[in-house]
Parts: C-alpha cells; sequence; structure tokens
C-alpha cells in the first residue's frame, strides 16, 4: 500500500486527473438522483395527495362503464374490512360521477368530485389550493371548480353552475350549485375537468344516499415512492380481506402516466450514469496501464526479490483503490455537499416555459432535491468498483511480467 | 558430491532461441557451492557468467540439466514456488536498478522482510542494523536517488543479506562503479560473507577483484574453463 500510496504523490498531476475522473460520474449521478428524486417525489405528492391516495378501493366492473369508475351503493362493508388492517393512517369515501357542467350558454364535460372535506383537508391540499371564494364545507351545497375550467364557463364566485349527472349505473340526476371557490390545479388537465363538491351534493346528482366509487386509502409510513414495499404489504392484507366485488389498486395503476414516468426516469438516469461509469473507469485502466508500463523495472525488480504474483496484483489494485476510494468519496461529498447546499438556498426555481411545463405535467415550480443513502452509496460503490474492475487488467498484466525481461524494460 | 553443498548444478544448458535461431548461453555446466564460500564467476562479456547466475536463482529455467538448492532440484517448481524459494533463500544484488525509487533505504532493506512478512517493529530493528554495519545507516531515510551509486549498491547488499538467505547472488554489481567503490563492495561482501556466514557467488569481468575471492569459476562460450579455489 506505502507504494501505491508514494506513486499517487509522486505522479500528483496524473493522480488528480484521474481522481477527477472517478470523482465526477460519481458527483453527477448523486445531483442527478437528486434531482430525479425531486420529480418523482413531487409527482408521488401530487398524485397521491391530490388525486390517487396512496390506494382505492373500488367496485369491480361488471359491465362496460366507458370511461366511469363503477358505483358501490353501499361500501359500508369494505369500510368495515379497514378499520382492521394494521398500518392504514386513514380513508375517506369518494364519489366520482361524470357530469355536463353548463353555465349560460357554455357546457364542458367534467367530473364531479364528492368528497368529504373534513377529512380530505388534512392531506389533500385542496383548501390550501383555493384561489378566490371559500374552502369545500359540508352541507353547504356549493362546489369548488378549477381555475381552467372557471375560465372557460366564465364562472366566478357566487355564480351558479347547473350538473347534469352521467353515470351509466346511476340514475340522471341534475343540479344547481353555487361555486364557492376556485381552486388551482397542479395539473392543468384537472383544473379543466374535476369540479369538487361534498359527497352529500355528489350523491344527490346520482339519486344514491350512500353511493361511492372509491375508498381512497392513505397508508402510514408510506412518504415517498421508495417505500413501495410497505405500501404492497398493506394493499396485499386489504385486497385479502375484502369481500367479493371490491379490488384494490394503488397509486401507480390508478395514475399509470407517473408510474410510465418513474418507470423511465431511473433506467434512463443508470444508463446515463454508466456512460460516465465507463468512461470513468477508462481513465482509471489508462492510467494504472500506463503506470505499471512506466513501473515495469520496478515491478520486474520486486517480482525478482521473489513477491509472490498476487502480491503484484495486490499493489496495483491497491493504487487504483485508493485512487477509487478517494475519488468517488469526494464525488459522494462534493454531489451532496451541492444537494445540502441548493436546499438551503430553498430548491431550484423554474420559470418560464419550464416552469409551465411542469404545473402541465401535476409538478411544483420549485425543485427540492433530495438523495438517500442507499443512491450515495449505489453511486460511490459503483464508481468504485468500476474503477477497480478497470485496473485489474493491468494488474493482472503486472503480475505476469517476467522478472528478468521487466528489469531490461527500457521506456 | 558434498553434503554441505548450497547449490549445485548438473549439465546445466540454457540455449536461447530467436525464431529459428538458437544461441547457447550455457553449455553443459556442472558446479557445486559450498557453504560460506566467496565465490566469483568471471569471464568476457557473452560467456554466459549473467545466465548463470538467473539460472541459479530461479529467475530463469534451464534448457537442460538441474540445479539442486540444498540438495532440492528447482526444476519441478511453478512459478510462485520459484518466487518463495527466491524471497527465502536467495539474496540478489543487480548490475543497475536495484533499489524501489519510491521507498527510503530503510524501507527498500526492509521490502524482503515485509514480503516475508516479518512484523514491522522487527523487521526495521534488522534493516538499520544492517544498514549500521554497512555504514549507510544516515542514509536511511533518503530516497535512492539521493544516494551514489555505490551507496545505492551498499544499500542492495544490505537488501539481500538482511534475510539471512542461503545464497546471495550478485550479478556484475561494480560494473557500474569506479574502480576504488568496486573493490570497497566486494571488501564489503566480503565482510557480510564472513560475519554473516552467507555464500556469495557473483559475477564479474573485472579480473582486479578476484584477488579478493576463495573461488574463481571462470566460464567461456558457456561452458567452466576453470575453478580453482584462490585462498
Amino acid at each position: 500500500m506505502r507504494v501505491a500510496l508514494r506513486h499517487l504523490v509522486r505522479n500528483r498531476r496524473r493522480t488528480l486527473l484521474t481522481l477527477l475522473a472517478v470523482l465526477i460520474p460519481v458527483y453527477f449521478l448523486v445531483f442527478m438522483f437528486g434531482f430525479a428524486n425531486a420529480n418523482l417525489q413531487d409527482m408521488f405528492e401530487t398524485a397521491t395527495r391530490f388525486d390517487t391516495g396512496h390506494a382505492q378501493i373500488r367496485a369491480v366492473a361488471t359491465r362496460p362503464m366507458g370511461g366511469a369508475i363503477p358505483l358501490m351503493r353501499d361500501p359500508a362493508d369494505a369500510l368495515a374490512v379497514l378499520a382492521t388492517i394494521e398500518g392504514i393512517e386513514g380513508w375517506t369515501v369518494r364519489l366520482d360521477l361524470p357530469a355536463m357542467a353548463s353555465a349560460g350558454d357554455r357546457s364542458r364535460a367534467v367530473h364531479v368530485r364528492g368528497v368529504v372535506p373534513e377529512e380530505v383537508a388534512p392531506v389533500g391540499g385542496l383548501a390550501d389550493r383555493i384561489v378566490a371564494g371559500e374552502p369545500l364545507a359540508t352541507g353547504r351545497g356549493g362546489v369548488v371548480v378549477g381555475e381552467e375550467l372557471a375560465r372557460l364557463l366564465k364562472l366566478e364566485v357566487g355564480d351558479e353552475v347547473a350538473l347534469l349527472g352521467a353515470h351509466p349505473e346511476a340514475a340522471f340526476g341534475a343540479i344547481r350549485a353555487p361555486v364557492t371557490g376556485v381552486y388551482r390545479a397542479p395539473e392543468a388537465t384537472l383544473g379543466r375537468t374535476v369540479i369538487y363538491a361534498d359527497l352529500e351534493t355528489a350523491r344527490r346528482l346520482a339519486r344514491s344516499e350512500a353511493a361511492a366509487t372509491a375508498i381512497v386509502i392513505r397508508v402510514a409510513s408510506v412518504a415517498s415512492p421508495r417505500d413501495q414495499a410497505t405500501l404492497d404489504r398493506v394493499v396485499q392484507e386489504v385486497r385479502a380481506a375484502l369481500p367479493a366485488g371490491y379490488e384494490v389498486q394503488d397509486w401507480l395503476e390508478l395514475a399509470p402516466l407517473v408510474a410510465t414516468y418513474m418507470g423511465i426516469l431511473t433506467p434512463a438516469l443508470l444508463i446515463v450514469g454508466g456512460i460516465f461509469f465507463a468512461l470513468g473507469g477508462l481513465v482509471v485502466l489508462n492510467t494504472i496501464y500506463l503506470s505499471v508500463l512506466e513501473r515495469t523495472r520496478e515491478l520486474g525488480l520486486i517480482l525478482s526479490l521473489g513477491a509472490a504474483r498476487r502480491r503484484v496484483v495486490w499493489m496495483v489494485l491497491a493504487e487504483a483503490g485508493a485512487i477509487a476510494v478517494v475519488g468517488a468519496a469526494g464525488g459522494a461529498v462534493t454531489g451532496v455537499a451541492l444537494i445540502l447546499g441548493v436546499e438551503a438556498f430553498g430548491g431550484i426555481p423554474l420559470w418560464g416555459a419550464a416552469a409551465e411545463f411542469m404545473r402541465e405535467m401535476g409538478m411544483s415550480s420549485v425543485l427540492h432535491l433530495t438523495v438517500d443513502r442507499g443512491q450515495v452509496a449505489l453511486a460511490t460503490g459503483a464508481m468504485a468498483a468500476v474503477a477497480l474492475l478497470a485496473a485489474w487488467w493491468p494488474a493482472r498484466r503486472a503480475s505476469r511480467l517476467e522478472p528478468m525481461e521487466a528489469m531490461r524494460y527500457v521506456d | 558430491m558434498s553434503t554441505s553443498a548450497v547449490i549445485r548444478t548438473e549439465g546445466l544448458w540454457k540455449v536461447y532461441r530467436t525464431g529459428v535461431t538458437e544461441t547457447p548461453a550455457l553449455r553443459g555446466v556442472d558446479l557445486e557451492l559450498e557453504e560460506r564460500e566467496f565465490t566469483a564467476t568471471a569471464g568476457p562479456s557473452g560467456s554466459g557468467k549473467s545466465t548463470l547466475l538467473h539460472l541459479l536463482g530461479g529467475l530463469d529455467r534451464p534448457t537442460g540439466g538441474e540445479i539442486y538448492l540444498a540438495g532440492q532440484p528447482m526444476s519441478g517448481l511453478s512459478k510462485d514456488e520459484l518466487a518463495r524459494l527466491r524471497l527465502t533463500r536467495i539474496g540478489f544484488v543487480f548490475q543497475a536498478y536495484n533499489l524501489i525509487p519510491v521507498l527510503t533505504v530503510l524501507e527498500n532493506t526492509a521490502f524482503v522482510l515485509e514480503l516475508q512478512g516479518v512484523r514491522w517493529r522487527e523487521r526495521l530493528r534488522r534493516a538499520r542494523a544492517i544498514l549500521a554495519e554497512l555504514g549507510v545507516e544516515k542514509y536511511a531515510h533518503q530516497f535512492p536517488n539521493r544516494l551514489s551509486g555505490g551507496e545505492q549498491q551498499r544499500v542492495a547488499v544490505a537488501r539481500a543479506v538482511v534475510s539471512e538467505p542461503a545464497i546471495v547472488l550478485a550479478d556484475e554489481p561494480t560494473a557500474n562503479l569506479d574502480t576504488k567503490t568496486g573493490l570497497d563492495l566486494i571488501d564489503l561482501m566480503r565482510r557480510m560473507n564472513e560475519e554473516h556466514a552467507t555464500t556469495f557467488l557473483f559475477a564479474t569481468h573485472d579480473t582486479r577483484l578476484l584477488d579478493r575471492v576463495d573461488r574463481v569459476i571462470g566460464l567461456e562460450d558457456g561452458r567452466v574453463v576453470r575453478d580453482e579455489r584462490v585462498r
């Protein structure tokens, strides 16, 4: 090890360049993990808090629904099951109805989402998104519409909107409801299509006193996409306990676009990271090979003195190992430091088209970078392993030198 | 055949092949070195001195014949076994490039002991002691490039004897030194031979060194042409 370290110190410039070749891919990957995590976490929060919950219990469709969610006439038996499952933080009943919304001479196809405002408020964040008027409240009979829909139907707080329910399993219902608030949706599509009403109002529209389309579940200890295993376990338990006629879908099934994006993002990141790692590995290979070539006579001498071949392999790998460990650790430290530094200044704010695009995608226009220990360990360990693997060939070559030939080597 | 032979050869041949050209370097060499002998193998360039030392040291393999080190044949040994033999039984002094440039004199001297797995404190103690014996202790923490050629060769001798090998093989150790320094080095090796009871065999083409040895083995064209005790 001493010989390896002395060589590294003696060739400072080369050592520094090789360190950078190891450091940069790790730094890049750690930072990109932070970036990807910010996106994924944002999408997860938006989807699970505002739309899907962690999972939903729904009725199994028995006939074509034309895009509507099957109706549960009375989900009391399913609700009774939830009380017996450990790990569930809470649940709320929801009624989603396809409907026609009309105001004046304008009409739009919408979804009326009947919720229990008091149950949704603590986790759903709807109240925080009200930009005009009041949040939804039970018994008031009003509705809250998205900014986009308000624009399309020229609605303002205090106006009335006529709703015509059109669920294939419910009787046609029609109501007039005052607009009590306007909300800013995390995603423009939601803002154009979803009208929030309290559950009783929605049930009047469906003309069914206990109807629901979903029981939205939140699971304790699930705070990010990385907690999927915990969620899976609870979903399995609920699935097993439910009576026939119900199914459970988790948020990934309920938000397939998000699931697809998540499915692509991590592999894409790993592929780009892998390319960086491969380039870093090539630099390490080149450096160690040059080092072995320059030290051919020295290695010949060491072999002449009786060093075991595995010891020579170890000497060369020690050199690469020192670079790998210091470089990878340096990359991890600088990557994490950058993430912490960015977060200390409140994240990365996006503006203009980028911010608009993020909103269209249902994401925040401020990216909050996070990285977990596993990802830092993955980036660090993988680069260190690549560097050591790259050094293996020159190390093996060094160990196979013929001592006398090597001592006669002239560079 | 003597029972106290440190090393013995029987009909030792070495032929170098380059394409279809064969160049014999040794042609049936028989010799025997006793314990504590201080022997020179002399001869002109190309006589086979270095080849003989390399074969005896397990750095190369003979084309024919056999070498016995302490009665054990070397021909059946694997590369790793030969390396182990070099490490534990043979000390080397080469003509040039003897020392590892990134290690200090003390570390170079202790290097063989390190390879042998001797504990740190013990190997430094032994290395310091031998450097003191050879008068180069003051350079213990210097790197080799700060030393003269003669001082470097002294350190090489220190490294060769520090592990108390059965035999020290020195290939033209004085070739790059001036006459006085060369003679001093041979005297030093002689002292090590006497004080440590170590067998020495060195190659030289300098006839002025030959009156300092016990025995001279003359080589010409790969054959032993002279084998006589001079002291």
